[in-house]
């Protein structure tokens, strides 16, 4: 059992991933049980307590904030007000950057799943020349990290002329490599051979069995696409604040930074301001930068079930 | 036929792969070699003023000392942390993975929001632990000398959930009756996980390794936000992409940017290729695309299709 296909494609292998592992092997005793427990608890506290403090934290005063417990909750009223607060800076800016994200995000996510589906099933089924060269350079592509190329990337931007413009960010952002190594592994084991050559004995041209065969079996994968590519995207923030430079083109992460240095909720020194955000403000604009990737964590619970890459990708 | 519709399903990455992933570097390579105020001859003096600048050394060694912490810190934390999570058999580990998987929703900006105010005893629900410890004012946090140490702490915070939850994953791949014939040899749970699973899961980590190498070295967003806006000046060109940041809007010496950033891009590739042709990791992919060529030239047909 090679690495990658185990980590992929699980229906291949051992059918332990299906069933649950056997108790016979679990740690047994009572001092033994007792500190594995509460290793991994105390983990889980550190892990939930600064994201339950930041949802906690819009619900109070600014005074309150310092004053009361930190698990205390205030006021939904709170959260209205500090959400008004946050729309008097540069006339609801806040909500440009909110929509600049999404369309952002949804644009890069639907081009980069595309793209890599299709070059993924491109290089698992059909004859594409040049293969290996293909997949060695996607591999190198995908264990570099993409911060890497940013400064280059700008040079190169500014060259072709779209500095300062949504394309920059999301044009950029779309290449996926990541993306097509899975739906390579994923087009090359989790689909039998016999499906594919049977489309062919029917006839079908190669774009007839992706669209036919291969795609209607791969939601699963198509999911795994998305999610990875929603929540590099979302939080980006250094390739956006080198593409773009006006305020109004902004996604919210790189606005996010704009509200720490023009406001004093982070430091009184800096960014002074007559207007009333402070701490909860700020807060709460973290959290709005949070919360989609919280809830699309906590939604795809499947995933967690069976390991990030094992398991769902045969869902 | 075939090849025709594979080379058009493949031609829009490609075209992104060409267009983002090649060309930059190429150009890259070239920006490097031009002239500047302080290079008026250009060329590959570039790479050596960049290495003399006063600020090269200082931001090598953060970035060096980040990483000697982070790196192994980041091994051994999720090592441990999955197998133990792998050691008990309950309903309630899906719930913990879950509270594993929370933080990595703060990253970037708003990990600088959360642990300004996690660090600052005056907010933070951790007050209490801080104070345990002496800290009762932020100042004692925010200061040049404990830089590295909080980078790490929200780098590891970020991304250690994810690592954990892929880990554990890798662990259940493993089968059964390996684990009971070690049962039944007499190996207590703590054998089990370090004798056992843990040499099984081996190239998952290195591969982790690489991996967390990789991006660590580029860490730019944590500090540079934290010196433009939180404590200005605290960290100014403190890891090395700052620096290239640094040369391309501050000094506009794209040159001396584009030489530095090359410069991490080829550690980064090298990384890459470690990752790839000396770990096993990847062994089935390359091995696989040798296999169908080696069988397609037997069969005379033209190797292309891995089916």
């Amino acid at each position: 059992m090679t690495a990658t296909r185990a980590i992929v494609a699980p229906s291949h292998t051992a059918d332990s991933i299906k069933t649950p592992r056997s108790r016979a092997v679990n740690v047994r005793g009572l001092p033994g049980r007792l500190i594995t427990w509460a290793a991994l608890v105390v983990f889980a506290v550190f892990s939930v307590v600064p994201m339950i403090w930041l949802i906690l934290a819009p619900s109070k005063t600014a005074a309150e904030l310092t004053s009361q417990n930190p698990f205390s909750f205030g006021s939904f009223d709170q959260y209205a007000i500090a959400w008004n607060n946050l729309m008097l800076f540069q006339d609801g800016r806040l909500v440009t950057w909110i929509i600049n994200s999404v369309w952002y995000t949804a644009a890069i996510v639907a081009i980069s799943c595309a793209t890599a589906m299709l070059a993924g099933y491109a290089l698992a089924a059909t004859p594409l020349p040049f293969r290996r060269t293909l997949l060695m350079t996607t591999l190198i592509a995908m264990v570099v990290p993409p911060v890497a190329l940013v400064l280059p990337l700008f040079i190169e931007v500014t060259a072709i002329g779209l500095y300062d413009t949504p394309w920059a960010i999301i044009l950029t952002s779309s290449f996926y490599p990541f993306g097509v190594f899975l739906a390579y592994i994923y087009f090359t084991s989790s689909i039998p051979k016999e499906l594919y050559e049977a489309a062919r004995i029917d006839g079908c041209g190669e774009f007839g069995i992706f669209w036919r065969v291969a795609f209607p079996l791969a939601k699963g994968l198509l999911g795994m696409l998305a999610f990875f590519s929603f929540t590099a995207t979302w939080v980006n923030y250094f390739l956006p604040y080198v593409m773009v430079t006006s305020g109004d083109i902004l996604p919210l992460p790189v606005g996010l930074g704009v509200l720490f240095s023009a406001t004093p909720a982070l430091n009184p020194g800096v960014g002074a301001t007559i207007l009333p955000i402070r701490q909860p403000e700020i807060a709460l604009a973290g959290l709005i930068v949070a919360v989609p990737i919280l809830i699309v964590f906590v939604a795809s619970s499947r995933l967690l079930v069976r390991g990030v890459l094992a398991g769902s990708v045969k869902s | 036929m075939g090849t025709l519709a594979g080379t058009l399903m493949f031609a829009p990455y490609f075209i992104l792969l060409l267009a983002f992933g090649i060309v930059p570097v190429v150009m890259a390579f070239f920006t490097a070699l031009k002239p500047s105020l302080a290079n008026p001859a250009g060329g590959f003096m570039n790479y050596l003023l960049v290495i003399q600048d006063f600020r090269f050394l200082p931001a090598l060694t953060n970035v060096v000392t980040f990483l000697v912490i982070y790196v192994p810190l980041m091994i051994v934390v999720v090592a441990l942390m999955s197998l133990l999570l792998d050691a008990i058999q309950s309903r309630w580990t899906v719930g913990l993975r879950a509270a594993y998987i929370v933080p990595a929703s703060i990253s970037g900006a708003v990990a600088i929001l959360v642990w300004y105010f996690m660090l600052e005893p005056t907010y933070s629900p951790f007050a209490g632990l801080l104070e345990s410890v002496g800290i009762t004012e932020g100042s004692q946090i925010w200061n040049t000398g404990s830089l590295v140490w909080i980078f790490v702490l929200m780098a590891f915070f970020t991304g250690a959930g994810n690592w954990i939850i892929v880990q554990y994953g890798s662990l259940q791949s493993i089968p059964d009756d390996v684990l009971e014939a070690a049962r039944i040899d007499g190996a207590n749970a703590a054998q089990l996980a370090l004798l056992i699973k843990l040499p099984m899961i081996k190239r998952y980590l290195i591969y982790m390794a690489i991996l967390t190498f990789a991006a660590g070295l580029q860490i730019f967003v944590e500090p540079y936000l934290i010196s433009s806006t939180v404590y200005p000046g605290l960290a100014d060109n403190w890891s090395l992409n700052q620096l290239a940041y640094s040369f391309a809007f501050q000094s506009a010496n794209l040159g001396a940017s584009a030489a530095l950033s090359l410069m991490l891009f080829v550690v980064c590739v090298i990384a890459a290729l470690i990752a790839i042709f000396r770990t096993d990791f990847f062994e089935d992919v390359r091995s696989e695309t040798r296999k169908t060529r080696r069988a397609a030239r037997r069969a005379g047909i033209p190797a292309g299709s891995a089916l």
